[in-house]
């Protein structure tokens, strides 16, 4: 089958790739970008470990055909740090100790980062129900929710 | 979970769409958000020779007023319909229910047309090919009997769309443009009855808009679920009042919305409501919780969406 | 002085932290090596039949396949965990016992090529009649799974002390109830990988694990291959409690397939294989008797518990004990008999879980509840009275060394008020208490205890080499925390090499909660040793005594004058030039009764240690719907000293979420053989809108065996979580649970029972 041209950009580097019309944009990222950050837990929607940010948006990436991307600008958590410093959130998650096994972080992390794009300061209940589209299996979610809060007032 | 084998088209407009449809003789399928459908292909449950894209057609992306109803594009994504004024302060049933489905990150890419027009679900059916095989093909894969129910001679896979719940208690209407022309219809119409092939469109039919009569409502949407995000309803009920009429919709129970239409508002009227629809509530054991409870859960709920809508009425 | 530590104690940011959330750290489906092909595995359709042929003449000749694999290619040994339960093929010859067992499997190109070369293997099968209740199985006639196991009876084990008939005639108070709790997901949320690749003859292999060394050797005996030539090496994990412990069918299939093509080896499971073709949880169905005298203590226990052990041992003989262990390990029985039976079905093989045991804990303390409210006494008072205390000797002769478990009692009823919630009687609100112990370690042998290694290196830092694994824990975290405590240096400055069974030495794994107890001590005693040669050296130097010294910040100082002092690093240096580097050894073996057997001999010290943990839950019900919400939790738990607070209470959170909220929605379903819902749609892994307001209390003891006085960080409460939220929703709906998850429509039912009367 014939492979079709796509161009995005990724983490604020663009990429033109030629890929297959039903590769999936988490194999894309993870198999010809080496993008490993975003893992497949499902692969069917239903937990979020897959996350990336594609035009301000959490989608999960194991449902969104590479041709339909075309065009994006995508952030991965690869792409989250700036010059060599972390984001926010990723400091957090470390501080508040909002990481365990790690399966689910950078998809928790992404979604939260589209959170406070567009709400500079959640209420708990905010956080609560935005990360209510990720699966954890290890921490209860507590201190994933700390993290976020914590990032919330440090970025303002 | 890899694809199998399709291609992929974006269509710049409704007639590219049905050229591709027609291109393809008839072996594609429509893509909008692919919350529904990209599972269904990856477990093998569709197997397009080409998908078709519809999320670049400029016209489906927009919310507008025209004439008496609210017309709301198709692709429209329920978290941008969820934060829409108009749906805020006319539509509280159709708010609840796009704020009951799934998840907010599944809200951002779902579509309110995929929504409505997704696919309905058995435990026994949304399974990965090897799975189905094993198991043996049902009615709804093609095969010659029930996996649920022996013996049977329907399918009563569920159909999970909250938001059509609300909609059609809000009388809404759908616009569908095919190889054969543009109709429009009353929501409560595209469904066949039939599990094996849910809806009434024909080979081809988009669907384009869905009208609701902007009137001022009431309403509420009830939900049960395990899970309080993700999971979608093992029953659900929209009701929509206005003025003196109301309508009361029954969805996540088999492959058809029950819908009842109310004279009165009042408690009593919907308690005869709930009565009904308790008789009419036919649950198989097809989904995580026992039939009997869903079938109790009919009434309780009715009830239940119904006080809302009556207390927000005083 | 107690807390004059520089690092233990603290919340210290863990060590693995960094890498996981800039998405850098690799996990097994991560890893690329050149030439690595893609393997995938073809899967009984039948739970049960006869293969009369395996035919992998057409796959092998499908363009881009390069190798192909069926149980004829293997030696044929069979896999178990004990001697007396080598039953497990890995990939069958003779049947198949369970819908989705590994039967074949291919190493292709690619995915897509390799799926394509499956449906061209031909497997002849003859179906054979199944059994999927246990019950039905133990009967005469039952369709026999294992023609070694008669009545498909895989583990019996038989506990009788004292006087059990006899002391339960003359008890006032008897109460016999039956539980039952459908078993649950692992649900790792990363799905079962395995990379192997075979160069020079020697096998590397990568997949998550919960014990590299016990795994490598296995993998020798299947591979018949020298232990030397089989090297797990480390990688992260993304999850295991407790179903990742032993030898997969993955590790073999990945392993000869690239012996026979040459090349890695990689293969996924998809999160349906990962549900129904690695490890399940027991279903449990479980008999409670119990005699309790006038003033609430317990004369007698007489339990009968079936587990559902799906087709093969796996880790039966253990499983079929623990539940019964942290509780006799919690209460004072003076006459107890345990019949635990664990029996073979045509399902998934079952294994040991961080929750193992719901029914059969969580129905002990619901039924003590009820018997305590006929005696006058309320759930505080009865598990106090009965509970266990420092010194004393469990029903099967284990000493209790250090014990918090009435600390635990007490401080997580008077936060959250326990007594008189449980007493009012608000309509449709419940307040429950579930109490346990946990052993830190169990008999494995030899491999019960652990090594470590160390090294400075010239400019001060360290190399730490153990066998310590992480599966999400922290445990690598703990052991660079414990090096850095014992020499002085930052964090920072040490790098751990672990779990890679060629560099570092035996240890027992992450799956009996031994890291902390006995993996943590040995890289104390190991550090100790290391820091012994810098402690003389700086002595000398500084004209001190050595035990005047003190390692701090990189810095050997004179406690007495502590500007008297020099960099750790210039000792390291004096050491190379004294041809002695700073380097140590250590190892801890914990003070157990190695003659003890599960099974033929279940008695003698089970553990160096015991942590202690009670759980209450806060429940409300809808009363119209049945659904229960959970708006609180409190969480005591014993853990000796926490060596990273933090951590424990990451520890004690997830397990709320995987035992506490679980109860109310975690259960994995059937329909005879077919696993209903092997997915994360319709299995239920709480999210955080369903978890409560969460309170943990650490309370915090001095182990004397412990590395600081450490002892398991957390796991008490993944064992009585269930416990708590049983025992709340029977306080609310005024009867004594049956059946978990405690879902709505089973909820409603009980209230419908009650009549929604609370008493």
């Amino acid at each position: 089958m014939k492979t079709m041209k796509v161009t995005f950009h990724v983490n604020d580097e663009k990429v033109t790739l030629h890929v297959r019309p039903y590769e999936t944009l988490l194999e894309t990222l993870r198999e010809r970008l080496d993008l490993i950050g975003a893992k497949e837990a499902c692969g069917v929607g239903a937990c979020g470990a897959c996350t990336v940010v594609v035009n301000g948006i959490p989608l999960r990436s194991c449902l969104v055909l590479t041709p339909e991307v075309d065009g994006a600008s995508i952030t991965t958590i690869e792409g989250l740090g700036k010059d060599g410093k972390l984001h926010p959130l990723q400091e957090a998650f470390m501080e508040k100790g909002a990481v365990q096994c790690g399966f689910c972080t950078s998809g928790m992390i992404l979604t939260a980062k589209a959170l406070l794009d567009r709400n500079k300061r959640p209420t708990k209940k905010e956080i609560i129900k935005t990360i209510s589209s990720n699966i954890c299996r290890c921490t209860g979610y507590k201190k994933i929710v700390e993290a976020v809060e914590k990032a919330a007032e440090k970025s303002v | 979970m890899i694809l199998p084998k399709f291609e992929y088209k974006s269509a710049e407009n409704i007639a590219k769409a049905i050229a591709f449809y027609e291109r393809y003789n008839g072996k594609i399928r429509y893509l909008a958000g692919g919350t529904d459908l990209i599972p269904l292909v990856k477990l093998r449950l569709s197997t397009p020779m080409a998908i078709i894209d519809l999320k670049e057609i400029e016209g489906l992306k927009a919310i507008s007023h025209q004439g008496g109803w609210l017309v709301i594009g198709a692709n429209v994504t329920l978290f941008e319909l969820k934060n829409n004024n108009t749906v805020k302060e006319y539509f509280p049933a159709l708010y609840e229910s796009l704020d009951a489905t799934s998840c907010e990150t599944l809200q951002m890419r779902g579509t309110i047309g995929g929504n409505i027009l997704q696919n309905t679900r058995c435990l026994l059916y949304n399974q990965s090919l090897e799975w189905r095989t094993a198991r043996g093909f049902c009615f709804k894969m093609g095969g010659e009997t029930c996996n649920v129910v022996p013996n049977a001679r329907a399918c009563f896979s569920n159909y999970c769309s909250d938001n059509a719940l609300s909609l059609m208690a809000l009388s809404a209407s759908v616009k569908l443009v095919g190889p054969r022309g543009e109709r429009k219809m009353p929501l409560e119409k595209i469904f066949s009855g039939d599990g094996r092939n849910p809806f009434t469109l024909m080979p081809g039919e988009i669907l384009t808009e869905i009208l609701i009569p902007m009137k001022r409502s009431k309403g509420a949407y009830e939900k049960l679920r395990v899970r309080d995000s993700i999971d979608y309803p093992l029953l659900g009920v929209g009701v929509s009042t206005k003025g003196n009429a109301g309508r009361v919709c029954v969805g996540g129970i088999g492959p058809s919305p029950l819908v009842y239409n109310l004279k009165d508002i009042n408690e009593s009227a919907f308690k005869d409501v709930a009565e009904k629809a308790y008789s009419d509530a036919r649950p198989v054991s097809n989904t995580t919780l026992s039939p009997d409870y869903r079938k109790k859960m009919v009434s309780v709920l009715i009830q239940r969406a119904s006080k809302k809508a009556l207390q927000e009425g005083k | 002085m107690e807390n004059e530590f520089t690092t233990v104690g603290k919340r210290v940011v863990r060590s693995d932290s960094l890498a996981k959330v800039t998405g850098e750290a690799c996990y097994t489906a991560d890893i690329k090596l050149p030439g690595m092909l893609a393997a995938k595995v073809l899967r009984s359709p039948y739970p049960h039949a006869k293969i009369l042929r395996i035919d992998l003449k057409r796959a092998l000749k499908v363009p881009g396949v390069k190798a192909a694999i069926s149980g004829f290619d293997t030696y044929g040994i069979k896999w178990g965990v004990f001697r007396y339960t080598k039953d497990h093929p890995m990939l069958p010859t003779d049947k198949v016992r369970y819908i989705g067992e590994d039967v074949a499997a291919v190493a292709a190109v690619d995915e897509e090529t390799a799926l394509e070369a499956l449906s061209h293997i031909r497997v002849d099968y003859e179906p054979l009649p199944a059994v999927f209740d246990p019950e039905e199985a133990m009967q005469e006639g039952a369709p026999q799974i294992h023609k070694e196991f008669t009545n498909n009876i895989n583990i019996h084990v038989n506990i009788d002390v004292g006087k059990v008939d006899e002391a339960m005639n003359k008890a006032f108070l008897v109460r016999e109830d039956t539980f039952k709790a459908a078993g649950e997901a692992y649900a790792m949320k990363e799905p079962y990988a395995v990379v192997a690749s075979y160069k020079n003859g020697f096998l590397d292999l990568w997949m998550p694990n919960a014990g590299p060394h016990v795994r490598a050797k296995a993998l020798s005996n299947l591979l018949k291959m020298p232990l030397n030539r089989v090297r797990i090496r480390h990688i992260n994990s993304g999850g295991a409690f407790g179903g990742r412990s032993e030898v997969s069918p993955g590790d073999l299939i990945a392993s000869f397939l690239s012996i026979k093509a040459g090349r890695p080896v990689k293969l996924v499971l998809s999160r349906e294989e990962n549900a129904t073709s690695t490890r399940q949880v027991h279903d449990i169905i479980a008999t409670v008797k119990t005699g309790m005298k006038k003033d609430g203590t317990i004369v007698a226990k007489d339990y009968r518990a079936v587990y559902d052990g799906g087709a093969y041992s796996s880790t039966g003989p253990i499983a079929t004990s623990i539940p019964f262990y942290v509780y006799e390990e919690c209460y004072r029985f003076r006459n107890v008999r345990y019949n635990g039976y664990r029996v073979f079905t045509n399902k998934g093989i079952r294994g040991m879980y961080g929750c193992h045991g719901r029914a059969f804990l969580a129905g002990n303390e619901a039924q003590m509840d009820f018997m305590a409210k006929e005696l006058g006494m309320d759930p505080v008072e009865i598990r106090l009275k009965n509970g266990l205390t420092s010194g004393e000797v469990t029903a099967t002769k284990s000493k209790i060394t250090s014990c918090g478990l009435k600390e635990t009692i007490q401080k997580a009823s008077e936060k959250t008020g326990f007594k008189k919630k449980w007493a009012r009687t608000q309509r449709f609100k419940g307040i429950g208490m579930g109490c346990v112990a946990m052993m830190c370690g169990f008999p494995m042998g030899f491999r019960s205890g652990s090594s470590c290694y160390v090294k400075m290196n010239e400019d001060g830092q360290v190399t730490l080499v153990t066998g310590v694994i992480d599966n999400g824990q922290g445990n690598e975290s703990l052991a660079i925390q414990v090096a850095s405590e014992v020499l002085g240096v930052p964090m920072e400055d040490i790098n751990l090499v672990n779990a890679d069974t060629e560099a570092t030495n035996l240890d027992p794994g992450s799956y009996s909660q031994a890291s902390t107890f006995v993996g943590a001590n040995a890289v104390k005693v190991a550090c100790e040793n290391a820091r012994r040669k810098i402690v003389a050296i700086a002595a000398q130097k500084l004209g001190v005594k050595e035990a005047d010294i003190g390692l701090k910040d990189r810095m050997a100082y004179s406690r007495k004058t502590p500007d008297n002092k020099m960099r750790i690093s210039w000792a390291a240096r004096e050491a190379f030039f004294r041809g002695e580097p700073i380097v140590g050894t250590g190892s801890f073996f914990p003070k157990i009764d190695f003659e003890r057997e599960w099974v033929s001999r279940p008695w003698g010290q089970m553990a160096g240690t015991f942590s202690f943990g009670t759980s209450v839950a806060e429940v409300a019900i809808d009363s119209e719907t049945g659904k229960v919400s959970i708006p609180h939790f409190t969480a005591a738990h014993d853990c000796g000293r926490p060596i990273n607070p933090m951590a424990v209470e990451g520890q004690m959170e997830g397990s709320i979420q995987q035992a506490g909220v679980a109860t109310i929605m975690e259960g994995n379903l059937w329909e005879g053989g077919f696993l209903l819902n092997p997915d994360l749609l319709e299995y239920k892994v709480p999210l955080a809108c369903d978890m409560p307001d969460i309170e943990t209390i650490i309370v915090s003891s001095r182990d004397p065996e412990g590395p600081f006085g450490a002892k398991e960080g957390g796991l008490t409460i993944r064992m009585n979580a269930h416990s708590a939220v049983a025992c709340a929703v029977s306080n609310a709906t005024g009867t004594v649970f049956r059946e978990l998850p405690l879902t709505p429509d089973r909820v409603l039912n009980a209230l419908q029972r009650k009549k929604g009367v609370k008493r």
